[in-house]
């Protein structure tokens, strides 16, 4: 008979678990004992260990996703069993698991792994009596805390069962977001998620789920109850920079043109933390005065050479900037909610101002482009920005953008970011200055940039490297044509 | 029926390597039940980094050239956590603890392994604490010590790392437990001057570790070839 393979819980109240590593291929041969898998929470790890003797069949889930406590991750059998109804036909979608159980829900088809499944009547209690969660036998009684969360732990068939009691009875209908009991349109919400909701007066549907595939959980209502306001915003604006992002995708998105991070524990907590105190996008600044002495004198010697050579500062930066992110993709991204996405080529989006309000054309794959190719097409750019003559695919898919301000005698300002983008360029004017070079007061032409980070995406050190690199092309401008 | 024991084992100086081998062999046979009591492994480590499961490469900035020139060794090992450094003069405590006879419960676990390291600074005039969401111990905005732990079957391995007198410019070479902006401190550092030791600060984890699992600490300069405690337990 096969075993269930499920997320357990490494606490009465974690409500799921990100299997950081795989220790068997499907198809390995298993013993009871053996470490099949790694799960993290916090800054502690624990293997899963196999509850029964055959071959790893199948892997529901792959390394860095998350799981609900309980889901089905995989499933143990003989070499030639027919698993399909447990492993929902083969199909790794989070879904299936759970409809398989449904399937079966007689306690005595269950496998022996969930020996201490109740065979006892559906509950009616709210919170279900601690010994009908799926743990192993071993496993103590939970102390006072699983009152509150036992739910949260709730086999996913017994989810379900209670999911489609309330429907069927509609006292709950409008928290559940659609009458329906139709699974696909359904809000995916944790049970405990529904009853706080109702309890709170929340609305589901204008929730963001953080759980696995969107799904609600209980700690998105209680950020909802507190802020309501303010959570529609979010979840507005998150609707927002996906849409900003679709054209993006669709213009500059093919395999391998990126990498999609996972967000592990630290990286969801970082987010959440740092969105509830600025949001919805947490910025921080970063500012550094470059020397462009170097800069100004490559530039003359290239004007000297005639006026089709002619570059501006800004051309200069902006290569300088291209062949940085290059370097620093971790900087070259956008926030897409449930990950972030690294970028591998370089599109820079540049504002410019016009007549009633501002623009930011896009210098595609600027990191492969010559001085004298970015100087001619961010000039064109410009001036059709200015004339209105921009198409839709001219302004949108930048992965960084800069903006420069030189232009009108500001030394230094922050610039807002657009979102997907994690980050954007402010550029300010270069000017002479006086500052201590070997000791000694010295006239230097200086430029102040300042970086602004979504700090979900981009951290202080990530952001500083970046302008280390920065500065170092351009106070040794030769490293641009190196 | 005696009461539960912590074996505390003071190793001194111990290669990463060696180390990582006898806390594994350790674990298993505390799940085995070849060990039947609950151990507290204290030692020093030569240099070396270590790589947790969630490390993300861009957090060691470090090449791997530039920490050989220092020195310092470089491990991949199955705790949770980021990147973290250890050295000379920082108390390093594996915790190989049945949570079975305890709770089980990994976050009651870090947050007392969290407590006992608070209550050992305590003792000695620092005042520490947590910062919620940052597993460690962190006193002023500062981080003190490190945790990062593995189980299996509910025994718990890996551990804790608290400066004592360590150099904290090894930190330089990463972002520690990849938290950006982090400032590492030490004991050293906070009680300025000081004349602390690792085996001082050790003496007091360990009694502080005993009370909160509620385990009679029994004493040994080594691991004891035979797994049933001896008269070689030391009268502190």
């Amino acid at each position: 008979m096969a075993t269930k393979v499920v997320m357990e819980a490494l606490s009465p109240t974690m409500e799921e678990g990100r299997l950081v590593k795989w220790n068997k291929n499907e198809g390995d041969a298993v013993k009871t004992g053996d470490s099949l898998a790694e799960v993290e929470t916090d800054k502690a790890i624990m293997e899963l260990v196999a509850r029964g003797d055959g071959v790893l069949r199948k892997r529901l889930i792959n390394e860095g996703d998350s799981a609900p406590v309980g889901q089905l991750i995989a499933v143990i059998g003989t070499a030639d069993e027919n698993i399909d109804a447990l492993a929902g036909g083969g199909a790794a979608a989070p879904q299936a698991p759970a409809a398989a159980q449904e399937a079966k829900p007689g306690a005595g088809e269950q496998p022996p792994q969930e020996g201490a499944v109740p065979a006892g009547p559906a509950p009616d209690s709210a919170a279900p009596p601690a010994q009908e969660r799926p743990r192993d036998a071993r496993t103590s009684v939970p102390d006072d805390a699983a009152q509150s969360q036992g739910e949260a732990s709730t086999p996913p068939q017994e989810r379900d069962r209670r999911g489609a009691e309330r429907t069927s009875t509609g006292s709950q209908g409008a928290t559940l977001g659609t009458g329906s009991s139709e699974p696909g349109d359904r809000v995916r919400s944790s049970p405990l998620a529904r009853k706080l909701a109702s309890e709170r007066g929340v609305e589901l549907t204008t929730i963001q789920g953080s759980g696995p595939g969107g799904r609600i959980v209980k700690k998105d209502i209680e950020e909802a109850a507190a802020q309501p306001s303010a959570a529609q915003a979010q979840g507005a604006q998150a609707g927002k920079e996906r849409a900003s992002a679709a054209p993006a995708a669709r213009r500059i998105s093919t395999e391998g043109d990126y990498q999609d991070i996972p967000l592990t524990q630290i990286r969801k907590t970082i987010a959440r933390r740092l969105a509830e105190s600025i949001g919805p996008v947490p910025t921080f600044y970063l500012t550094a005065e470059l020397d462009v002495e170097r800069v100004a004198e490559m530039r003359d010697s290239i004007i000297e050479l005639g006026a089709e050579y002619k570059v501006s500062f800004n051309d200069i930066v902006l290569k300088a900037v291209a062949t940085a992110l290059q370097q620093h993709p971790e900087v070259n991204a956008h926030w897409l909610g449930d990950k972030m996405r690294y970028f591998n080529r370089v599109h820079i989006g540049m504002a410019v101002a016009v007549e009633d309000g501002l623009i930011t054309p896009v210098i595609f794959d600027a990191d492969t482009k010559g001085l004298a190719d970015i100087s001619r097409e961010s000039r064109e750019l410009a001036k059709r920005a200015r004339d209105r003559k921009l198409k839709p695919d001219e302004y949108t898919g930048a992965t960084f953008s800069v903006s420069n301000l030189g232009m009108f005698g500001i030394e230094h300002f922050t610039a807002i970011i657009n979102p997907p983008e994690a980050a954007i360029l402010a550029v300010g004017g270069v000017e002479e200055r006086v500052v201590a070079v070997d000791g000694a007061p010295a006239v230097r032409k200086r430029m102040n940039v300042t970086l602004s980070c979504d700090h979900r995406v981009i951290d202080g050190a990530t952001g500083a490297k970046f302008l280390q690199t920065l500065r170092r092309l351009i106070e040794n401008p030769l490293l641009l044509v190196y | 029926m005696p009461s539960p024991q912590l074996w505390v084992v003071s190793l001194g100086t111990v290669p990463y390597a060696d180390a990582l081998e006898l806390q594994r062999s350790v674990a298993a046979q505390r799940i085995s039940g070849e060990v039947s009591e609950d151990v507290l492994l204290l030692m020093e480590h030569p240099p070396v980094v270590t790589l947790g499961r969630s490390t993300r490469n861009a957090n060691l900035t470090a090449s791997p050239e530039l920490l050989k020139a220092r020195g310092v060794e470089l491990f991949e090992v199955e705790r949770g956590g980021d990147v973290t450094f250890h050295g000379p003069g920082q108390l390093v405590g594996y915790p190989i603890i049945d949570l079975k006879r305890h709770k089980e419960d990994l976050h009651w676990y870090l947050r007392t392994v969290e407590q006992a390291l608070i209550d050992t600074l305590e003792a000695l005039g620092i005042a520490a604490g947590r910062n919620t969401g940052y597993t460690g111990v962190w006193t002023g905005g500062k981080k003190i010590a490190s945790i990062g732990v593995h189980a299996r079957d509910w025994v718990t391995w890996h551990g804790f790392a608290l400066n004592v007198t360590t150099d904290l410019s090894y930190f330089d070479l990463m972002v520690p437990c990849g938290i950006p902006d982090v400032t590492m401190t030490s004991v050293a550092r906070e009680l300025s001057p000081s004349s602390m030791t690792v085996s001082k600060v050790g003496d007091v984890a360990a009694r502080a570790f005993a009370r909160l699992l509620s385990l009679e600490p029994v004493y040994f300069d080594e691991w004891p070839t035979h797994p049933a405690p001896t008269n070689r337990a030391r009268e502190r």
